[in-house]
């Protein structure tokens, strides 16, 4: 593969540039510093911290259900996730599921019964995964498509029916929505990013799993957090949304870092959220006719949103909330918790929440 | 069949007699005093060995005193040294074939402890016998149990699968036979595991498979697993320790890496666990073989015991599963010197960089870094890696950037500063942003301690830029070319300018720091060394570049109390002039040569002039000088000739020896008038007497800068350089 392999300095035009070739990789090595991998990588992570976009399209209602299966869909949504973060897999193939699927079922069995040895291929153990690829939800080009996992445990009572459907005990999933095209295309040949990954089950089997996805695919997994930024984006997306889906409510909790820790569920109509989110938009939207422009919100904006909210509340309680921190958003849309926890209950607004949270999770990334 | 029945028939036939056995063991004592008392010409040995190879079949056992005297003395050799390969196939061949019926096989088998390896086709040939041959299957199971006890000394290792071919019955080279045998094997254990349940010794059976075929088994092996082949038991386990003992070789246990990785891995359950290697294990999924690599069969890393495996199997070592558990094994540790592979160097940078975030920066487990413990272990192997491979990680290097902004500069101290030193060079551009700010802050806000360490620590990181720069320049001038693909540019100015940005601010540090720290004498030692690596780039490194101390540096060494920094000043100085002069030479000879500018030479020539008036010629405070003080203030000190305050009779560095040269030199006189030591002659005897106090470094000074001729009036010496 050929990367354009930046020079780490780059030789002034006039000096007598002594091109060094290297005779060892140890050489190479010792110049693939930081900038080098970060010439290498398209990113510089030591040199330009990486920040959140300041500047995202409105959620749009995807009509994902079009695209993808409903089945799927129904997975995906009305679930709580725990997140986390991965570097790119090494050497995953999208066309080996089935292989993965016996493999990891083999290994989860393996893991439950210590010093009981695991056929590959046989189907004896009471774990059935099932890999399948969810087609239709990747946003662009540079995007791997998301990948479910659902291991389903043969619960076979003695007076079970022939026909009972199989119980899923654990699923998972890994995605890539709107990833920086810069970071994706940058990685080697052999290397799939798929930075964000989702698990709802027994936290044995999330590890279970993680470990098995880090022996087969040489990647890490590391918590991934919705911060204090990603939460307020998201109480604002989620708010841009109120006349095509009803938010029904608008739901947040701070702590506030007092003895005791004061914990505030502050609650707020949603047509109250509307409109005073519209008087931030207002100004924009009056500006421009363009479609493409309005459809973009910035940070200010969310910004302005809060902080509306916030000196409301101040209004009432005398309470500042910006000494606290923002734990929780909830909607009827979905809800987001900082310790990396997301439901989303509506599968037309996927896709955008999704985008948020890749450009966390690739944030996140150490190379 | 017939043969045992043949044996059985014999043994009947001699009956009425003593036990076969004491007779034939008193019959062997007498023969091997007998062998003990001539000591022929020809070797005993030698010719035991003959007879067992020319021995004919059919040759009675029992009464046969030649066999009995030869068993005797290979069994000697055996017991004592350990008999040598070709011995090993000779004895093993008598042995299997039956030459002389099953009854002395036993024996045999017995005392085949290998000296030093077991030579391959003696193990293969055993094999056919046992084949074809009507072995009692007691003898079969010795054998075999002989065959796995010095399992790890067969010379060569692509008899690996020879050797399992024998076991599981079929040997072909075809790997498509040799896969199809070993996991209808597979299955066959995994079947008797289902009925025997876990017993441990299939448990070390199938974990042994999990290392070589591991698409074929999953198994997780409980962390307190018995020993699965009790290989104490066999004959031969105590013997070839004893023999492996006297002849001072080590063979290690091929199982053993298999095992013990395995243990760790699944001993480990605690809650925080980024900070261990990986295990090493082989690639489930292999890649579908390019064109190039298609028939060549790929050695994962697992298997690989010894530096001399890892040599023969250079070209066809398949990575492991993990790359980060490279930097858990030495031997892992030589081979990741040779990875080309681009991707595979990425994967590790990926392990490693998120292992230090998680770790250090993220700790989203809350107080991760309280467990010092671990931390420190895991960063002194890292730096242990990065010594070994004398270069950093690129992922530690970014890890470094941001974790200096968040650094307190004390929490695991000796390793940060040790990764930071490892840095390869960074371009001038970034070198202040990257590097200066955040250590700049932490410099002027913490301990003497921490200023003595980071000074060190800039040091090193000096010498391997320079080291770096060394090396590879010359390999410039070969015009090595390799593809374009691995090519980095760096000019040679861009290099120099990092390392004069790296110099400059080391100077600048260091000015404050002997201020903030009172010139403390550790941190100046600290600081001196830091330049001895300074005034040498040229003549030891190479580099033409030549960088001279700032005042804030140069002061508090020549005015310093102690004599060993002052003469460290002058040997630096002294270090400095040769580079100089001959960096000058070079650019009269070569027309193209560097030009040291002549703000360079103007400090030089200044600094030792202030030197050589200050310490020799008694001249300190005069116009010109860069210490001026006011002639009122200096009157008011009440300092009696305040100019020969700091020449060398009078240095406080020097005083002592002064006072000691004094009594020395005039024992009788009362009143001591040091003074008069800067006649002439006493004057040339003093600074005799101070170079032979081993101060090579103002000696060297002396040489080079102050002419032979000296009189305390003129003493100056040949400064000029241009």
């Amino acid at each position: 593969m050929e990367r354009p392999q930046n020079s780490v300095v780059r030789t002034p035009p006039n000096s007598t540039a002594v091109q060094r070739r290297s005779k060892s990789k140890s050489y190479r090595q010792s110049y693939r510093s930081c900038l080098g991998a970060a010439s290498r990588l398209g990113l510089t992570p030591g040199l330009t911290a990486r920040r959140l976009n300041s500047s995202r399209r409105a959620l749009k209602s995807h009509i994902i259900t079009e695209k993808v299966n409903p089945d799927h869909l129904a997975l995906l949504v009305k679930r709580e996730w725990r997140l986390s973060y991965i570097t790119p897999l090494h050497q995953f193939r999208h066309t080996q599921l089935k292989r993965y699927s016996r493999q990891l079922s083999a290994f989860i069995a393996a893991e439950k019964q210590q010093g009981v040895a695991m056929e590959v291929e046989g189907s004896q153990s009471g774990f059935r995964v099932s890999f399948s690829v969810v087609q239709g939800l990747a946003a662009t080009d540079d995007d791997a498509e998301t990948v479910l996992i659902q291991p389903q445990i043969f619960s076979r009572p003695v007076f079970a029916k022939q026909d009972e459907p199989q119980k899923s005990v654990w699923s998972g999933w890994l995605t890539c929505i709107n990833g920086n095209p810069e970071y994706l295309q940058s990685l080697p040949k052999g290397f799939t990013s798929l930075p964000l990954f989702g698990g709802s089950g027994a936290e044995v089997l999330t590890s279970l799993v993680k470990s098995w996805f880090q022996q087969t695919f040489d990647c890490c997994f590391g918590p991934l957090e919705i911060n204090h930024t990603s939460l307020q984006w998201l109480a604002a997306l989620w708010t841009n949304c109120h006349t095509e889906s009803n938010l029904q409510h608008l739901k947040m909790i701070w702590t506030l870092p007092v003895v005791p820790p004061l914990q505030i569920t502050y609650t707020v109509n949603p047509q109250d959220a509307w409109e005073l989110w519209m008087s931030v938009r207002k100004d924009r939207l009056e500006k421009t006719e363009d479609e493409e422009e309005a459809g973009s919100i910035d940070i200010e904006e969310v910004m302005r949103f809060v902080q509306g909210l916030k000196s409301h509340f101040y209004r009432h309680f005398r309470l500042d909330l910006s000494a606290g921190n923002l734990n929780q958003v909830s909607t009827a849309l979905g809800s987001a918790k900082f310790s990396g926890k997301i439901k989303i209950s509506n599968s037309r607004y996927m896709i955008t929440t999704l985008t948020l949270l890749t450009e966390c999770a690739l944030l996140k990334m150490p190379v | 069949m017939a043969a045992t029945i043949n044996m059985s028939d014999s043994e009947r036939s001699s009956p009425n007699d003593q036990s076969v056995s004491s007779r034939s063991s008193n019959r062997s004592l007498r023969v091997a005093e007998k062998e003990r008392r001539k000591n022929e010409a020809e070797d005993p040995f030698v010719l035991a060995l003959k007879y067992f190879s020319d021995v004919e079949a059919g040759t009675p056992v029992y009464g046969n005193d030649d066999f009995e005297r030869n068993l005797v003395l290979v069994e000697k050799v055996a017991y004592s040294r350990g008999l040598p390969p070709e011995a090993i196939s000779i004895m093993l061949e008598f042995a299997m074939s039956l030459r002389m019926g099953s009854a002395p096989c036993v024996r045999v088998l017995k005392c085949l402890i290998p000296a030093t390896v077991v030579p391959q086709e003696a193990v293969v040939r055993a094999v056919v016998w046992l084949g074809v041959g009507k072995i009692p299957i007691s003898t079969q199971v010795l054998f075999i149990k002989w065959v796995l006890t010095v399992f790890d000394m067969i010379d060569a290792k692509d008899q690996l699968r020879a050797i399992y071919g024998f076991i599981f019955s079929y040997v072909t080279e075809e790997n498509l036979v040799y896969v199809l045998v070993i996991f209808v094997l597979v299955r066959k254990l995994l079947e008797l595991q289902s009925k025997l349940g876990r017993q441990p010794f299939l448990l070390h059976l199938l974990s042994l498979y999990k290392v070589f075929c591991p698409e074929l088994v999953t198994l997780s092996i409980p962390s307190r697993m018995r020993s699965g082949f009790r290989n104490h038991i066999s004959p031969w386990k105590s013997a070839l320790i004893a023999v492996q003992k006297r002849n001072g070789s080590q063979i290690a246990s091929s199982m053993g890496l298999a095992f013990t990785t395995m243990d760790k891995t699944s001993s480990r359950k605690r809650k925080h666990c980024h900070l261990e290697f990986p295990a090493l294990r082989p690639v489930v999924n292999k890649e579908a073989p390019t064109d190039q690599s298609s028939g060549r069969k790929m050695v994962p890393l697992v298997q690989l015991h010894s530096f001399a495996e890892l040599l023969e199997n250079m070209h066809r070592i398949e990575l492991p599963a993990q790359m980060g558990s490279l930097l858990g094994s030495s031997l892992a540790l030589q081979y990741l010197d040779c990875v080309q592979d681009e991707s595979a160097l990425l994967r590790l940078n990926f392990w490693l960089g998120y292992t230090l975030h998680e770790e250090f920066l993220f700790c989203g487990d809350g107080g991760a870094t309280q467990n010092s413990e671990e931390a420190l272990q895991f960063l002194n192997k890292l730096l242990s890696a990065h010594h070994f491979l004398q270069e950093g990680f690129s992922s530690s290097e970014a890890f470094l950037y941001k974790f200096l902004s968040v650094w307190d500069g004390s929490l695991l101290r000796p390793q940060i500063l040790g990764l930071l030193s490892n840095i390869p060079v960074v371009p001038s551009s970034q070198i202040g942003r990257l590097l200066f700010e955040p250590l700049m802050q932490l410099f002027f806000t913490s301990s003497l301690f921490f200023k003595c360490g980071l000074m060190e620590c800039l040091n090193s990181m000096l010498l391997k830029w320079l080291t770096w720069h060394s090396v590879y320049a010359l390999e410039d001038d070969l015009d090595i070319s390799l593809n374009s693909h691995t090519s980095i540019n760096m000019t040679l100015s861009g290099f120099k300018d990092s390392v004069m940005e790296l110099v400059r601010f080391v100077g600048r540090l260091a000015s404050v720091g002997l201020q903030i720290e009172g010139c403390h004498s550790l941190f100046l030692s600290f600081v001196l060394d830091f330049y001895e690596t300074v005034c040498d780039t040229f003549l030891k490194y190479g580099l033409p570049l030549v960088v001279m101390p700032p005042s804030g540096v140069f002061y508090p060494a020549l005015l310093a109390t102690d004599p060993i920094s002052v003469d460290r000043l002058a040997y630096i100085m002294h270090r400095y002039k040769v580079n100089l002069t001959s960096a000058k030479a070079q650019e009269k000879q070569t027309k193209q040569a560097f030009h040291i500018s002549r703000q360079t030479f103007h400090e030089f020539n200044h600094y030792v002039v202030v030197m050589v008036s200050c310490l020799w010629n008694s001249k300190m405070f005069q116009p010109g000088l860069d210490v001026q003080l006011g002639e009122e203030l200096l009157l008011k000190s009440n300092v009696p000739q305040y100019w020969t305050s700091f020449d060398l009779i009078h240095h406080p560095a020097f005083m002592s020896y002064a006072v000691d040269f004094h009594q020395k030199c005039w024992p009788g006189k009362k009143d001591m008038d040091l003074s008069s030591i800067k006649h002439s002659k006493p004057w040339s005897w003093y600074l005799e007497y101070l170079f032979n106090q081993g101060y090579d470094g103002l000696k060297q000074f002396a040489q080079s800068n102050i002419s032979r001729q000296l009189t305390a009036g003129d003493g100056q010496g040949d400064t000029q350089q241009r």
